[in-house]
């Protein structure tokens, strides 16, 4: 019985036998251990050729895997810290798989993380990342700054560089040493600090509003507002992005939600009352 | 290159009613993800009770459209009648075929009354010709998969022309909802006796 | 990188071409003009497969004028714009059909409504308040969604149209050399003075 009990049982962390001398390895040496090792690959030659062919619906329509795509997403940093806002569609190939996909990833209560590309990237890589910035605060005993935490992803992706990431994401925080911090990061392992960041097939057409009436000493009010203009900008024009406007903004003393908001009655709104989109037809009076 | 049917979008449907029939097409034209106008209606007349919805590339639906024009006005000066939905059927069937081997990458949607009995026709095409008539109802364009669903679950036999109007729409807009390429309005025509009612559908912007 | 714009207003239509000719790599000429005039109220912007688009812009050119001169009056914007669509349909499906995206706007010279119709390679014609062709497409269409108005005058149109060359300037990796720029009106066809040395950039 004993025995079994200390099988069983969760080993202290002194006589932790679990571990094999690679991992105790790593964690002694404090270094992010290397994952690749833990992902079955494809038993083929070439995974990575393999696994294109397999999933690029654009090239081939009728490839047995699809992965959702199509996105719009922005962020952009102000005198008030920072605006992150996303459309909520997911599409496979002309299908609209969803409308209600979170693109926004609340990687703790202060780090905001976007999603484009392969949703499963995203959302898989932006949840370690939240766990290594709590390793971060455990071990250091202070919040990681928005650099690190980029800089840890962009590390990982570039780990994977021609395996098949697919992922474009922007980190956006407030810390009391950097401000307001926004970096851009791509599975490529680019990764990129500025003022704003337009991503997905989208991408244009937000950075068209976004750019037009962007100023560093915008108010908060006015900051929302053009954040989510120029969301529902891109789901106007672009057929692969859509659904819900999804608002945030990161303070200092962490980020605030500012809804999930339908973009079909703020188009209407937006049309009817200020006359915008007039390339939309409204009159809708019965004609014989 | 994708499918020459999927470059601009669009979608188009056609449903049998008790002694009405309705036929609704959405508004899109694209090129690719890029939604350029949303003013780009898919259905023609051509005489008092026969429609004609186009679906396919943007290109093929304005030549198409203005080839039957031609031809139905001819038609109509040779015989000195208007033509009548199975005859202007055999018309488009004919008129694909000719482009066998080089078809017009649309795909037609017929829905009339016939003149002589009132019956409502409805019948599709693929892009060379074959005729497809059915009894309930026609779907064709980007949204097919989709519009095949909504019209399996909410149409009905002998639907009058209320009912007809408020399925076919809901029909429509439910199924472009799920499409990227389709979409941004609809128009809707309700084709009885002696009136045909063409409204526009308020449909999502995005 | 062409770029080609299109505005319509209350009473006038803007239309705008990149300067720049390019080949390859190469900018061959930055004082280009890529706009043929087809009558006193139409005016036609072209971009494309070089070569393409110069014959058929000139053959398009020839044939409305030859029309004009036959029977003593112009084909209004919208009859044009059905023709052009008709030729380069015809095109499409011969040996080697032309590459040309066109934008055609004008001012129709008895109701002076002002009207601008969108066409690309494939022969799509759509008539639209305001149009872009290219990249430009990307970048300006929203823009304009946001700031265009059906009643606008040709300075918020001129204005308008800065708003969008900014943008490119600021977003496309390749400089344009600066826009033509022309106006329809009703008196017909004028060359707007257009500023093309200011410098933009990026937030």
């Amino acid at each position: 019985m004993d025995t079994l009990v200390a099988r069983y049982s969760r080993p202290t962390y002194t006589q932790n036998e679990l571990f094999t001398a690679q991992e105790q390895e790593e964690f002694a040496a404090g270094s992010t251990p290397n994952l690749s090792l833990k992902f079955a690959m494809p038993p083929v030659a070439q995974p990575s050729a393999w696994l294109r062919a397999a999933t690029d619906d654009r090239s081939n329509p009728h490839c047995p895997i699809k992965i959702a795509h199509g996105t719009t997403t922005l962020a952009f940093r102000f005198q008030g810290g920072i605006i992150v806002a996303t459309d909520s569609r997911a599409t496979a190939g002309n299908w609209i798989a969803s409308q209600t996909v979170k693109k926004v990833i609340e990687i703790n209560s202060d780090l905001l993380g976007t999603m484009a590309g392969g949703a499963a990237d995203c959302q898989y890589w932006l949840a370690w990342l939240g766990m290594q910035c709590r390793l971060h605060e455990l071990r250091h005993k202070r919040r990681i700054s928005v650099a690190a935490a980029s800089k840890i992803l962009a590390n990982l992706v570039y780990q994977y560089k021609g395996k098949g990431l697919s992922m474009g994401t922007m980190c956006a925080g407030v810390t009391k040493e950097e401000g307001p911090a926004l970096y851009y990061i791509d599975s490529d392992g680019t990764r990129l600090a500025g003022n704003l960041f337009c991503v997905g097939s989208g991408q244009t057409f937000a950075y068209g509003v976004l750019d037009a009436e962007y100023r560093y000493d915008l108010t908060v009010e006015e900051a929302l507002e053009l954040g989510s203009r120029s969301i529902l900008a891109a789901t106007h024009r672009d057929a692969y992005s859509g659904g819900f406007i999804n608002l945030y903004h990161v303070k200092e003393s962490g980020w605030e939600k500012h809804g999930f908001t339908d973009t079909n009655p703020v188009f209407w709104k937006t049309k009817l009352e200020k006359g915008e989109f007039s390339n939309v037809t409204s009159d809708f009076s019965e004609e014989v | 290159m994708s499918s020459p049917f999927s470059i601009n979008g669009g979608a188009c449907v056609a449903m049998v009613g008790k002694d009405c029939v309705a036929i609704a097409c959405d508004l899109r034209l694209g090129l690719q993800a890029l939604t350029v106008s949303n003013n780009f209606p898919k259905i023609f007349q051509y005489g008092d009770n026969v429609f004609l919805g186009l679906t396919g590339l943007a290109t093929d639906v304005a030549t198409v459209s203005d080839l039957f024009r031609y031809k139905v006005n001819m038609y109509r000066l040779r015989e000195e009648r208007q033509i009548a939905p199975r005859t202007f059927s055999n018309l488009v069937s004919s008129s694909l075929y000719e482009r066998r081997f080089g078809p017009w990458f649309v795909s037609p949607v017929v829905a009339g009354l016939d003149p002589k009995t009132g019956q409502p026709f409805i019948c599709g095409f693929d892009s060379i010709g074959c005729i497809d008539f059915a009894k309930d109802f026609i779907v064709s364009g980007t949204a097919t998969e989709q519009l095949f669903g909504m019209c399996e679950s909410l149409w009905e036999p002998d639907l009058g022309p209320d009912q007809l109007f408020e399925t076919i729409s809901q029909s429509l807009l439910n199924a472009v909802d799920r499409d990227a390429l389709s979409g941004w309005g609809a128009h809707v025509y309700i084709i009885e006796k002696d009136k045909v009612t063409k409204r526009l559908l308020k449909g999502r912007q995005d | 990188m062409e770029v080609l714009l299109g505005i319509t207003g209350k009473d006038f239509t803007l239309i705008a071409a990149s300067k720049a000719a390019m080949r390859g790599a190469t900018i061959l000429k930055a004082s280009d003009d890529k706009t043929r005039q087809l009558n006193k109220h139409t005016l036609m912007a072209y971009s494309g497969e070089a070569g393409d688009t110069v014959q058929f812009a000139d053959y398009i050119q020839a044939n409305a004028q030859l029309y004009s001169m036959r029977n003593e009056t112009d084909l209004s914007p919208s009859a044009l714009a059905h023709f052009v669509r008709g030729e380069l349909a015809t095109s499409l499906r011969s040996r080697n059909p032309y590459n040309v995206n066109l934008l055609l706007g004008g001012v129709d010279p008895i109701t002076h409504k002002s009207s601008l119709y969108w066409l690309d390679y494939l022969a799509s014609l759509a008539p639209v308040p305001y149009a872009a062709h290219g990249y430009a497409q990307y970048y300006c269409l929203s823009i304009l969604d946001k700031h265009h108005h059906p009643d606008i005058t040709l300075g918020q149109g001129i204005k308008l149209l800065t708003l969008c060359t900014d943008e490119l300037k600021r977003r496309l990796p390749i400089d344009f050399k600066g826009m033509t720029v022309k106006a329809v009106t009703k008196d017909g066809v004028v060359d707007i003075q257009f500023d093309d040395d200011k410098v933009v950039k990026a937030a």
